[in-house]
């Protein structure tokens, strides 16, 4: 049975179109011979009983004046029946009184007995017909008459109507066949059509393609109908989503090359402001200078105070141009990237600092440093800044200690930069890269807050990173690389403000 | 489960054992008719005397059909109550039948049959003629009773007993007699 269910449409339409137009033949088949047959039974037995009473008629006198010979002699009329085996004619006593055998045999099978009242009677056996029907005078039964007769005729009959059913259902299955096989074409082909272009559809996601057609109005019809419109509609989705995309990737490249574009002219900007705040900052400190050399002793105390002050401010502000112009040529150089030994690079960055720091107790250790393909000028900067910024942070320590080294961490090779001075709170991490950001108050640590603004834009700008972990008074520890990872490709440009 | 053959099968051999059954009771039932004891001559011929009026057309009487239907004895009377036992009850065309004795031809009126009882031959011609107005069917197992113009008469064939037909009598009183008479009778006389 998992078999049949396994059929497809048009095996299954066309076994039922077999079994019903054959189940029906067969019924109807059966009911015709049937009715046939008990019909042709009655026949046969009104015929039995039409014979009967002729003969009955005939042997009355026979009977009534016990002249069996005449009763013989009518019997053997009977000759001119070929289905009639034997009859007999008993009297009222039931002694029989005539005889009569087609082949003469003396064997004489019982007949059926009549019940009181009954007039006639007969009996079906296998190959026999028994009617025993009373013969009446006038009113007075005066004995009774036996026929046996042959149901060869009706057997053969009933053997060819069986042969006839089979041959009609044969040719009708037959015929049922051809025709389901024409008929199956507009119910079951356009189901297969549309399940073959349901499976295209479905392996290789091509939306393209329609099933075709149908001819009829009907369900199938309505269904193909559906599932290409369906079709059409996953086809406009796709093609608004393709453009949706398309427009999205525009504008993305767009608003890149504005955000460039202002980045470059940002850039630009703070170069040529920078650049033209020197001239009057220099004009200041000529005059400042020129001030202290040659008009102090006219000076009382409190304006030689000022003096100073102004004198140290142009100073801070020479330094803070400085720093913005390093900072504003890190985005407008192009790197120079070679193979860079950073021990010597930062043990040089270390003697100039040992100088720089002269009367403070500071215990400097450069561990294993790599050779890197980097900007050597550039990489110089970034320990500068962040080595001068650890130097700066642990001022108060005695001796503070200050450790240039590299780690591996997940398999990468970082570096680091580590100090044990004042550190800072973990919550303000994000602001610790900012231009003019700054963790700590000017009367503590002098500083512009651009440093470590520069060392982010160059380690970016070698496709690297940098971060830190610190916690208050407990040191501060610079972490980060100077090329991108191997197993990455170069990550793009990182695009940033100043 | 029985298949359909099997349960045929069963049937088949429920309609045999039917008829065996049959075949044994209704045989025994044939013997024991037989052995009733053989009927007499006279009770024989008292039989054939009540069937012979059934295998003749009658021509139409007057008041026939409240009349009783009479078969009359005519002399010696051989069957004494064996005739009434015969006749009581059967009926022709409606009619009663009914047995009476008479003693002259004279007194045949009445009479649809009449048996002539033993006779003296000189007398027998003149009994016939006597009779021939009566229109009355005329019966005699006395021997040469056809031959002399009496309409039926008895033989004994072996211990069967039969009877000879004068038809010439018989059509000359307008009666007619059925084929089925003639068909068993030993004898028939035809018209010369």
């Amino acid at each position: 049975m998992l078999k049949v269910r396994n059929y497809s449409i048009r095996q299954k339409l066309t076994w039922m179109n077999m079994l019903v137009s054959g189940a029906a033949l067969l019924l109807a088949c059966t009911a015709f011979a049937g009715y046939e047959l008990t019909d042709f039974r009655q026949t046969l037995v009104q015929g039995l009983s039409i014979q009967a009473q002729i003969v009955g008629a005939n042997s009355a006198s026979s009977l009534l004046f016990n002249d069996p010979e005449a009763a013989r002699n009518t019997l053997s009329a009977l000759t001119a029946a070929p289905n009639i085996i034997s009859a007999s004619i008993f009297t009222p006593d039931g002694v029989l009184f005539a005889t009569y055998s087609r082949d003469n045999s003396p064997a004489r099978p019982p007949m059926p007995v009549m019940n009181a009242g009954q007039i006639e009677t007969y009996q079906f056996t296998a190959d026999e017909l028994i009617l025993v029907r009373a013969i009446e005078f006038q009113g007075k039964r005066i004995g009774t008459v036996g026929i046996r007769s042959s149901l060869r005729e009706v057997n053969d009959r009933l053997l060819r109507y069986a042969g006839i059913v089979v041959a009609v259902l044969l040719v009708s299955l037959l015929a049922a066949f051809a025709f389901s096989s024409v008929l199956q074409k507009a119910t079951a082909r356009p189901i297969a059509q549309l399940a073959e272009t349901a499976r295209i559809v479905s392996r290789e996601k091509k939306y393209s393609i329609r099933a075709p057609a149908a001819r009829n109005a009907d369900e199938i019809g309505g269904l193909i109908d559906a599932f290409n419109q369906m079709l059409e509609q996953i086809q406009e989705r796709d093609s608004a989503l393709e453009a949706a995309r398309d427009e999205l990737e525009l504008r993305v490249a767009q608003r890149t090359s504005q955000l460039e574009a202002v980045n470059r002219e940002l850039e630009s900007f703070t170069y040529s402001v920078a650049h033209d705040l020197r001239a009057p900052l220099r004009h200041i400190q000529g005059f400042a200078d020129a001030l202290t050399e040659e008009g102090s002793e006219r000076l009382d105390t409190a304006a030689k105070g000022y003096l100073n002050s102004i004198i140290d401010s142009t100073r801070r502000m020479d330094q803070l141009i400085n720093d913005l112009l390093g900072l504003a040529q890190v985005g407008r150089r192009e790197l120079r990237i070679l193979p860079v030994q950073l021990k010597p690079l930062v043990e040089d960055v270390v003697r100039d600092l040992a100088l720089e720091t002269q009367g403070r107790s500071i215990e400097w250790r450069v561990g294993d440093l790599p050779t890197v393909d980097c900007d050597p000028g550039l990489a110089k900067q970034v320990f500068y800044n962040l080595l001068s910024n650890a130097a700066k942070y642990s001022r108060p320590r005695d001796p503070a200690v200050i450790e240039a080294g590299q780690t591996i961490l997940n398999g990468e090779r970082i570096l680091f930069v580590r100090d044990n001075g004042v550190g800072f709170n973990m919550k303000y991490a994000h602001k610790l890269f900012g231009v003019f950001e700054r963790l700590h108050r000017r009367e503590d640590f002098e500083g512009t807050g651009v440093g470590l603004a520069t060392v982010q834009r160059i380690i970016h700008k070698h496709g690297g990173r940098i971060w830190a972990e610190a916690a208050i008074d407990q040191g501060a520890t610079f972490f980060f690389t100077l090329t991108a990872p191997i197993s990455t490709s170069a990550r793009p440009e990182a695009v940033e403000t100043i | 489960m029985h298949s359909p053959n099997a349960v045929l099968r069963r049937l088949k051999q429920l309609l045999y054992f039917a008829v065996a059954v049959t075949a044994f009771v209704v045989p025994e039932a044939h013997d024991l008719h037989a052995q009733t004891p053989k009927p007499t001559e006279y009770e024989v011929e008292a039989a054939y005397l009540s069937n012979f009026g059934r295998f003749v057309e009658w021509p139409a009487r007057a008041g026939a059909a409240t009349e009783p239907f009479n078969v009359c004895v005519l002399g010696a009377d051989p069957f004494g109550p064996l005739l009434d036992a015969a006749l009581k009850g059967e009926t022709i065309a409606g009619a009663p039948m009914a047995a009476k004795r008479i003693s002259k031809p004279e007194e045949a009126a009445s009479c649809r049959i009449v048996f002539v009882g033993s006779v003296k031959d000189s007398q027998l011609n003149g009994i016939l003629q006597s009779l021939r107005v009566s229109n009355a069917l005329t019966v005699s197992d006395m021997s040469g009773f056809s031959r002399r113009g009496g309409m039926i008469q008895f033989v004994l064939d072996g211990n069967r007993v039969r009877f000879e037909i004068n038809l010439a009598a018989v059509q000359r009183t307008g009666l007619t007699v059925s084929s089925e008479l003639l068909k068993v009778a030993q004898a028939v006389r035809r018209a010369p």
